[in-house]
């Protein structure tokens, strides 16, 4: 009774969400400067997919997936490139950038995965890291340290309301997609891996195949991120694929807590918002980002709503591994 | 000689010298790495935030002794000493409780502090670059290789390296601390069930490390701008360096911050471009060959 | 069903099995005695795919299998519990089993339906002839040690498997629990026709339920024979039984 009681306000807390999201351009307007406000809950989406396509390798993949970054700035420098240099379609470009996202994932998993945990995640590093070497090196063909400004979007999504609708249903689809293979076979079989890796092997389960296919899979949707951040932003920058980025979207998993699928939703919104209004006030929002993670580590190691959602039903599925 | 200049032009050669006189700072920097990383098993992201500090606090010691012969040793002295004791006050004060937490949690915990100490080395020093001058004795070129001018400073540092080395080989192998340091790495609950305290051994292994960071840093100073984001390149550097050699594993680290300092340096001669890309690709080709590194980890 | 020829491991000099062989017929319930260290574990780590030999062979139903992954050997029919528990500590108990199940009805790169929807029954059936229905909605991580030791069964169930290796199902259970695991070890094999291997330190649930004991010494097989046959021998009584009486 109880339980349907929960997943039925679930619902109509998601309904409620939908309607709020999709009417936000039309009522903003009426209080305040909102095109900025508009700006920043698309932003808060596409950091939100980055993060949760992080989270299903992460959270609930367990594989130590350190340099996530790698793939939505590559999602992001396809598209970018392909809709100023190609001259093709922009949809062609749109769908490049996931696409070329998936195929480095599938090579970087590949020679990772031959490692397990924290050898898999520091050569994800390395391997990263030469991806940004090239990309921040090559001036003649990625705009180097100054990255790409003013790439054409399409007219429909150019406007910030246009671009806010696009990034808004795209990435309502794709955490839809995510959420569903996080609830089929698939996903019950990664969380087994996560849990408990050999037994996984002891049941039939081919580990490393597994692990390879969510791999692509998340750099798939880190890649459909870093487009939608295109459209957001019309720009791109060589930090998109810097480690340091990858350890912010860490951070926004942490924060929300990883091993809810909100989670790193929620922990991305709360970090954009803080860095937003924080940062007006001082510039060393690095080190409050810093102080926060510290707190979190100490005090609230399953996050934000990890911690709420243990509050209110102490039994259940929060468990301290 | 002029055989050998028939072999390997000496263009060539003396820019393998930079490279080795390169290697050595990193070595020292990657050693201090892998040694946290050896026996207490933290890949320390805020080992390059100390590098950093370590090389604001050789500036602000040069210029406050400006003009003084002694400056530059005081630096080499006093800003390795500085951060070894910031490195201590971390881990005596927060990081001792971490260790049983899952790496995950240790790594972004390290991230943590190097964004803190990355701004409060920008509240300190500022965002602007600062040079530390090359010490009096060490200015200058000494012509090496058929005439090429080749900087006294990094003779120097060639010099270096070899008495770092020899100093952390005599520290594993000789003393008592890294005879336990070096059970604890492979059995941690052995040692502690012998009766050592593991703790007081895990703070100084890692304070031994921050030292190396520190010294790292100090060194490289008069060579570079110092400035801040320093941190975060000499960071994946050193992790590179310690993944091919074999984690943990103090020869390692020499061999990879070779591997990494030559092609660095001869990868700039080769293409001047994409210089910065060669040793990433050595290390690829390194991590396909040997997946573990070269060396024995010792995890 | 399963024969192992003149199996070796060394781990950097440590010879850890040494020429060891052993037949399990079907519908046998064969155990392996022996001290700690004896190489028990690792000649189940042998025999599951886990560790490759360094010299011999395996064979499951007359097919080689020497040095398989283990997943393929699992999909062969054949499953293990492992000595420590080893279950998945965030999943509930019906998960558990699920994945098992999932695994084995190679099901798990299904990406889109709800996995609550699929092998309810299969999974519901398994947890009932171990006794666990009434805990399916426990996270695993939080149960007993007893019934996590059960549940380490039920995984290996899951993938309704011919031929299940069991190590130490007993260790840490109390009393009670041993009794209920030597009455589930029996069920398992009368009627569901399981053919068991495993390995046990609490000699009178081996000399209980057995058909066959083999004792492992020093990594090596010392003497392979009926209950009364081992029991009777002497080379067992000095090594093992009377010579280290605390096992």
């Amino acid at each position: 009774m109880l339980k349907d009681l929960l997943t039925s306000k679930k619902i109509i807390l998601l309904i409620t969400g939908i309607i709020l999201l999709l009417l936000l351009p039309v009522v903003l307007p009426l209080f305040m400067q909102a095109r900025f406000y508009i700006y920043l809950v698309s932003l808060i989406l596409v950091s939100g997919l980055f993060a949760t396509s992080l989270n299903f390798v992460l959270g609930f993949g367990g594989i130590y997936q350190f340099h996530h970054g790698v793939f939505y700035g590559i999602g992001a420098y396809a598209a970018a490139l392909m809709l100023l240099k190609s001259g093709l379609p922009s949809w062609v470009g749109f769908i490049a950038g996931p696409v070329v996202s998936a195929i480095l994932s599938l090579i970087m998993g590949l020679i990772c995965l031959r490692l397990s945990k924290l050898y898999f995640g520091m050569l994800q590093v390395s391997l990263g890291s030469l991806v940004w070497a090239v990309v921040y090196r090559w001036r003649s063909f990625t705009g180097g340290e100054d990255g790409i400004h003013g790439i054409p979007i399409p007219e429909l999504i150019s406007s910030p309301t246009g671009a806010y609708y696009f990034t808004f249903i795209v990435s309502a689809v794709c955490f839809f997609i995510i959420y569903k293979m996080i609830n089929a076979p698939f996903g019950s079989v990664l969380q087994g891996i996560r849990d408990n890796a050999i037994r996984s092997e002891m049941i039939g389960v081919n580990v490393k195949r597994h692990q390879l296919a969510a791999l692509i899979i998340a750099g798939f949707f880190a890649g459909v991120a870093g487009v939608l951040f295109v459209v957001v932003d019309n720009s791109v920058f060589p930090d998109m694929l810097f480690w340091t980025l990858s350890m912010e979207v860490m951070i926004m998993c942490l924060l929300g807590g990883w091993h809810i699928f909100i989670g790193p939703l929620t922990g991305a919104a709360l970090m954009i918002l803080f860095r937003t209004f924080i940062g007006t006030f001082t510039i060393y929002w690095a080190f409050i980002q810093g102080i926060i993670l510290m707190i979190i580590i100490f005090f609230l190691p399953s996050g934000v709503l990890g911690y709420f959602e243990r509050k209110m039903k102490p039994t259940d599925k929060v468990l301290k591994a | 000689m002029d055989f050998i200049y028939s072999i390997i032009p000496p263009s060539i050669l003396c820019q393998i010298f930079v490279g080795l006189s390169r290697t050595v700072i990193l070595f020292i920097v990657s050693s201090g790495m892998s040694l946290i990383l050896g026996v207490l098993r933290i890949p320390n992201v805020f080992h390059g935030s100390l590098y950093m500090i370590g090389a604001f606090l050789a500036y602000t010691i040069t210029t406050v002794c400006a003009g003084s012969p002694f400056g530059f040793w005081l630096a080499l002295i006093i800003s390795p000493l500085v951060v070894a004791l910031i490195g201590l006050a971390i881990e005596r004060g927060l990081f001792q409780y971490l260790y049983e937490s899952e790496h995950l949690m240790l790594i972004l915990f390290t991230f943590a502090f190097s964004l803190v100490l990355g701004d409060i080395v920008k509240f300190i020093w500022g965002a602007d670059y600062k040079s530390v001058p090359v010490p009096l004795i060490f200015q200058g070129f000494v012509s090496l290789f058929g005439g090429l001018p080749f900087p006294v400073y990094n003779l120097f540092l060639l010099a270096v390296g070899p008495i770092v080395a020899f100093f952390l080989w005599f520290l594993v192998n000789k003393t008592k601390i890294g005879k336990i340091a070096k059970a604890a790495a492979v059995d941690r609950e052995m040692v502690g069930a012998v009766g050592i305290n593991v703790s007081w051994v895990f703070a100084i292994v890692f304070v031994i490390g921050c030292l190396l960071a520190g010294l790292g840093g100090a060194l490289m100073a008069p060579t570079i701008s110092v400035t801040l984001g320093m941190d975060h390149t000499i960071i994946i550097e050193a992790f590179l360096i310690v993944i091919i050699g074999g984690l943990g594993n103090m020869w390692g680290a020499l061999l990879g911050a070779l591997i990494f300092g030559l092609t660095q340096s001869l990868g700039i001669l080769l293409w001047p471009q994409f210089g910065i890309i060669f040793p990433y690709l050595a290390v690829v080709v390194v991590l396909l060959i040997r997946p573990t590194g070269i060396l024995k980890s010792t995890w | 069903m399963l024969q192992v020829n003149s199996l070796s491991k060394t781990f950097s000099g440590f010879r850890a099995v040494k020429d060891t062989s052993l037949e399990v017929k079907k519908g046998e319930i064969v155990a392996v005695i022996g001290p700690n260290g004896a190489g028990k574990t690792t000649l189940f780590n042998l025999i599951t795919g886990i560790l490759k030999p360094d010299s011999g062979q395996v064979l499951f139903k007359g097919k080689d299998i020497t040095g398989l992954s283990p997943h393929v050997i699992c999909k062969t029919g054949m499953s293990r519990s492992f000595q420590v528990v080893n279950v998945f500590q965030r999943l509930t108990v019906f998960e558990n089993v699920q994945v098992a199940v999932l695994a084995k009805e190679k099901k798990t790169w299904n990406l889109f339906t709800p996995s609550k929807k699929l092998v309810i029954d299969e999974t519901n059936r398994t947890l009932e002839s171990v006794g666990l229905i009434d805990k399916q909605n426990n996270i695993s991580g939080a149960l007993s040690h007893g019934d996590r030791k059960v549940l380490e069964i039920a995984i290996a169930l899951g993938g309704s498997p011919e031929f299940l290796i069991l190590d130490e199902p007993t260790a840490g259970m109390s009393p009670e629990e041993t009794a209920r695991c030597i009455e589930l070890i029996r069920h398992l094999s009368k009627k569901m026709g399981l053919t068991i291997l495993f390995c046990e330190h609490d000699m009178e649930l081996v000399f209980s339920i057995s058909n066959r004991i083999m004792v492992m010494v020093r990594g090596a097989s010392i003497i392979q024979g009926s209950c009364e046959e081992v029991r009777s021998n002497e080379a067992v009584q000095e090594a093992y039984l009377g010579g280290d009486a605390t096992c």
